[in-house]
């Protein structure tokens, strides 16, 4: 019965570079995108097992990124490629998809609107409707509208940010306040460090019917890889982590209208911004950061090899928690506790990990968790 | 055993099957999941497809935080879940002393419900074959031993406080309860054919002396062949006469005590430099300890087995009349016996020696450093009722929530990720009241609603809490669902439930589109049952009194069906394509011999018969939907309203007259 608090491995068979692997909305299903221009989708059996139930090849050029729609609006992902466009896709209803395990994907529309590479493609958050924000190298951030949720096949380009800067990421802030105005913070990896700021921070205001630059975040003057805000509790601020060089961690506490109706029509939303932490501990470029559902946790992943876990203590203050190897050698001695009276009787027992397993060493940090000792099963 | 540290304290390594390259990279799922995989980021300077290395590209399901996912520990989880909800009730209710004591159970409770646990894990890890299996279990068995040391030892000093501040007859029981070998090697010495040969025989006596089980010694004593010399039966009575507080039951001042006490001590002292035990000099040690000498007790200190147990031992026979606050000058002496010896000190001591301290901020931060492996669950219920206690200053965060509730929010998080734990969880953040309701909306928003039960379950969670966007979400997702799979009906249902206009309107429009091509009408139970509901859109408005007029015309009351019937037309209520069908069903009641439609009637039914000609005429896209056929049936039509009106001009002209 401990065997189910284990970790499984499965292979993705892409015949190339996976770039972008997302849980739907439940975490019952899976998209994985790769170079090998293809998008599978992965489904959780009730056995707890993964099984690829469609798999299509969706782009011309390396599939860069793959986002879940929620799933009010259907079963839905939408994906970027360095074909220049972005794609949306819906599982097809009724009959064929209930036949044996294979559903079937169609391309609801194509967005072609880009004339370089789409570099990332996010939906926006439920409440704000069926939006779809794509960013491109050609500098542009675009806002596409779905105006019939029951129809997917028509999209229209609501809005074109010109950002100056080729864009690498974006992410939506999903907080849920009415309080707070739609907001995307874009993402640059013009290597430049003399462009200024490569992190912009947009806000939709209702009155101009525009999005309006309201913030750079100097600080980040490389180019930047991945973006994302924490889910907001109702906090008076917004975190935002920012994958670039090293890892930073930022807060964007909107000034004087807390609690108050959206600011006045025309005013410019003011921030105030800094920077809650800094991490060099990869000590690499830093690729991609995701938060928990909660947001209490921050995932990084770098160049180094590693994923780090990173979780404030309840006085706010962030630590890394957990490290995870991915080379396959031990890097570390592991400290072999004391005997105690439990295991006197099979002290010997010291398990060896099979070869090519995954390192994940626990740093002292608090509060801190951990992960449950060896479980590593093969399951193919 | 409980001076060492679990494995996993320090580094925990999880086998799993790697990315053999090292760009290993992660994705948060849901609640505890984590994926890894090898992969690279887009890199939009290069020039599309990046080098032709073919990396393996396997994915990791990584899950953390699963101890309280075990058969056994689930039970935990579950029982405590009980005696917190009783707690928070009983601290909304009622206060003084009564709080006090419902504190001080429920404090008992938890640690029984972990005790238990705690056997059912050691029977498991003894009768289990699988050496992993039995591995983790004595991981978590070890982990929980540690806990209830702290828990206890926690009560003790914050928890069950007793007037006077004396403690010392707790923390004997505290550790009697813990350190039980010195009763084991009593029970085997008992049972063994010469007792008082046994080798550890006079172990056995000093272990119970250190925890002062006066009786026990006393017993095992009487079972030496010399019994009867005057050394043993002065021992006996001196044994027999030490004062010991359980006796007296509080009735002593803690002065008439400390003076009773220090009358038998000098007795003993006395007896001691008279040289009464010289000849015997296991006694003489004896009764040394029974004096306080300071030298025996270093002696004795492996007995103890750790600096806590020669604490509570050296004030039992040194200072029983010790209070809380003057417990750690000692405690710092008894450490530092130990250390010299060269035991380390590890967390488990840092974190009673910062409880000594009432350091209880550090008792928590080291407790979630070093014991949360894999689960809050003790930080959380402990620091909960220190809570109550009072013990806490409500010290607030940045953003509003204080420590317990952090930690609570902590807890309930990680139950989200069971399949059904969950609904546990739910109620812990029931007891949030910051960051609760927020955490519960999240919650519900990423539950998968694997099928309906689920889905009411949810529902029902959520009206409780009068979440009405919450319901309506899932309505929707139920919606899409059924709607996906075929199922109209329930897809109808939900999105009624919902009270999502859209949906339902394209919904209807699909169930008008079905009848006009089969006939047939579906789902009659929910479209006959709906009530107040069809007024939600107009199409299900329109669809529902089109199915009345079928049941009236079935019915044979032709005269309020033909009524309904030209209502529908007349308020626009039906899309236009739907006009013919409506037509034709009109075409046998105005063919009936009985004129129905009165000559106003007909009018009406003229005139929308012109309008609908007019925008076929127009080329709009209706007219494209309508087939050759169909428009000749226009003209039928408009033949059957004439003859009409000329009847029902006939028969009202014939009322008149007669």
């Amino acid at each position: 019965m401990f065997r189910s608090s284990g970790s499984k491995t499965f292979p993705m068979a892409h015949e190339d570079l996976i770039h972008d692997v997302k849980y739907d909305f439940h975490g019952k299903r899976m998209a994985s995108c790769s170079s090998d221009h293809s998008v599978k989708i992965w489904d959780c059996d009730e056995e707890d097992q993964w099984n690829c139930t469609a798999a299509w090849k969706a782009h011309s050029g390396s599939v860069w990124r793959v986002t879940w729609c929620h799933p009010e609006f259907g079963q839905v992902i939408a994906t970027c490629s360095f074909d220049r466009t972005a794609a949306i896709w819906e599982e097809l209803l009724g009959e064929q998809s209930r036949e044996g395990k294979q559903s079937h994907w169609v391309r609801r529309t194509s967005l072609v609107d880009s004339r370089t590479s789409v570099t990332d493609v996010k939906f926006a958050p439920r409440h704000l409707g069926l939006l779809l924000a794509t960013c491109s190298a050609d500098c542009v951030v675009r806002i596409y509208e779905a105006h019939d949720v029951m129809n997917l096949s028509q999209w229209s380009l609501q809005h074109e940010i010109q950002c100056g800067l080729s864009c690498s990421c974006l992410a939506w802030n999903p907080s849920m306040f009415r309080s707070h105005l739609p907001m995307i913070a874009v993402g640059s990896d013009d290597p430049s460090p003399t462009a200024g700021g490569k992190v912009h921070i947009y806000e939709y205001s209702d009155a101009n019917r525009k999005w309006r630059k309201v913030e750079i975040i100097s600080m980040v003057t490389d180019s930047v890889h991945d973006l994302a805000f924490a889910p907001n509790f109702g906090k008076s601020y917004h975190i935002l982590a920012v994958a670039s060089k090293d890892l930073s961690l930022f807060s964007i506490k909107p000034i004087g209208n807390l609690g108050k109706e959206p600011v006045s029509a025309g005013a410019i939303s003011k921030f105030d911004m800094h920077r809650i932490a800094e991490f060099t501990e990869h000590d690499s470029k830093v690729w991609r950061v995701s938060w928990n559902v909660f947001g209490t946790v921050l995932c990084s992943s770098g160049d180094d090899g590693c994923v780090r876990l990173w979780k404030a203590n309840y006085m706010g203050s962030w630590k890394c928690i957990e490290v995870m190897r991915g080379n396959g050698k031990r890097s570390e001695q592991q400290l072999e506790p004391k005997t105690t009276i439990v295991t006197a009787s099979n002290n010997q027992n010291i398990r060896l990990p099979p070869p090519g397993i995954m390192n994940i060493k626990r740093n002292s940090g608090w509060p801190s968790f951990s992960t449950n000792a060896d479980k590593g099963k093969l399951y193919y | 055993m409980l001076g060492s540290y679990p494995k996993g304290a320090y580094a925990s390594a999880k086998n799993v099957e790697g990315c053999p390259d090292g760009k290993l990279q992660a994705i948060w799922g849901l609640g505890n999941q984590l994926f890894a995989f090898s992969g690279s980021t887009p890199d939009t300077r290069s020039k599309g497809r990046p080098a032709e290395n073919r990396v393996s590209s396997d994915i990791c399901d990584v899950r953390w935080n699963t101890e309280m996912h075990t058969f056994i520990t689930r039970k935990l989880v579950n029982e405590t879940h009980n005696v917190f909800v009783m707690l928070q009730g009983q601290v909304a209710s009622s206060t003084g002393s009564n709080l006090q004591s419902q504190m001080v159970m429920s404090s008992k409770q938890y640690r029984a419900i972990l005790k238990a646990c705690s056997m059912e894990l050691m029977h498991m890890a003894e009768t289990c074959e699988d050496s992993d299996e039995r591995e983790s279990c004595e991981d978590q068995l070890q982990i929980f031993e540690m806990i209830q040391l702290i828990w206890g030892f926690c009560q003790i000093l914050f928890i069950e406080v007793t007037p006077d501040g004396l403690l010392l007859n707790q923390l004997l029981d505290w550790i009697k309860w813990h350190f039980t070998d010195g009763k084991r090697l009593a029970v085997d010495i008992l049972h063994d054919e010469v007792p008082a040969e046994h080798p550890a025989y006079w172990e056995a006596i000093f272990r119970l002396l250190l925890q002062g089980e006066v009786d026990s010694v006393r017993k095992l004593l009487s079972l030496n062949n010399s019994n009867q010399n005057e050394a043993f039966l002065s021992v006996d009575e001196l044994l027999r006469k030490m004062p010991q507080w359980a006796h007296y039951h509080h009735a002593l001042s803690a002065a008439e005590f400390d003076m009773k006490w220090r009358h038998w001590r000098d007795e003993c002292q006395r007896r001691l430099e008279e040289g009464h035990y010289a000849a015997f000099p296991n006694l003489e040690t004896l009764v040394m300890v029974l004096c306080g000498d300071e030298n025996v007790f270093t002696e004795m200190k492996d007995m103890c087995g750790s600096w806590y147990h020669l604490l509570v031992s050296k004030m039992l026979y040194q200072n029983p009349t010790v209070r809380a606050p003057d417990l750690h000058y000692h405690a710092e002496a008894c450490m530092e016996e130990f250390s010299l010896s060269g035991t380390r000190i590890g967390e488990l001591d840092n974190i009673l020696l910062a409880a000594i301290q009432f350091d209880i901020h550090q008792v928590i931060k080291d407790s979630s450093a070093f014991l949360s492996t894999g689960s809050w669950w003790f930080v959380s219920h402990f620091t909960d009722l220190l809570h109550h206690c009072g013990q806490l200053d409500t010290q607030n965060l940045a953003y509003g929530s204080n420590l317990r509730e952090f930690l609570l929010l902590e807890y309930a998080s990680s139950l989200m990720s069971h399949k059904s734990l969950w609904q546990v969880g739910i109620d812990y953040l029931d007891y949030c009241s910051v960051f609760g309701r927020t955490y519960i909306t999240q919650f519900i928003n990423h539950m998968s609603l694997d099928n309906e039960k689920k889905a009411h379950k949810l529902l029902h969670i959520c009206e409780e809490r009068n979440m009405q966007e919450e319901v309506q979400t899932i309505c929707k997702v139920m919606g899409m669902k059924s709607l996906r799979r075929g199922k109209l009906g329930a897809a109808l249902s939900w999105f009624l439930r919902s009270r999502d206009v859209t949906a339902t309107s394209k919904l209807t429009e699909r169930l008008i589109m079905e009848y006009s091509k089969t006939g047939q009408f579906e789902y009659t139970d929910i479209l006959d049952n709906l009530g107040p509901a069809m007024f939600l859109s107009n199409r299900l408005t329109f669809l529902v009194k089109y199915r009345e007029f079928h049941k009236l015309y079935e019915s044979g009351e032709t005269n309020k069906a033909a009524s309904l019937l030209l209502s529908l037309l007349e308020a626009r209520l039906a899309p236009r394509t739907f006009w013919i069908t409506l037509f034709k069903d009109a075409t046998p009641l105005l063919e009936s011999e009985k004129v129905i439609f009165n000559s106003g009637q007909t009018y009406v039914l003229m005139h929308c018969l012109e309008e609908l000609r007019h925008e076929l005429d127009a080329k709009t896209d209706i007219s494209q939907k309508l087939t050759d056929m169909e428009k000749d049936k226009l003209d039928l039509l408009q033949l059957c309203l004439t003859r009409n009106l000329s009847k029902a001009i006939k028969a009202e002209g014939t009322v008149k007259t007669s």
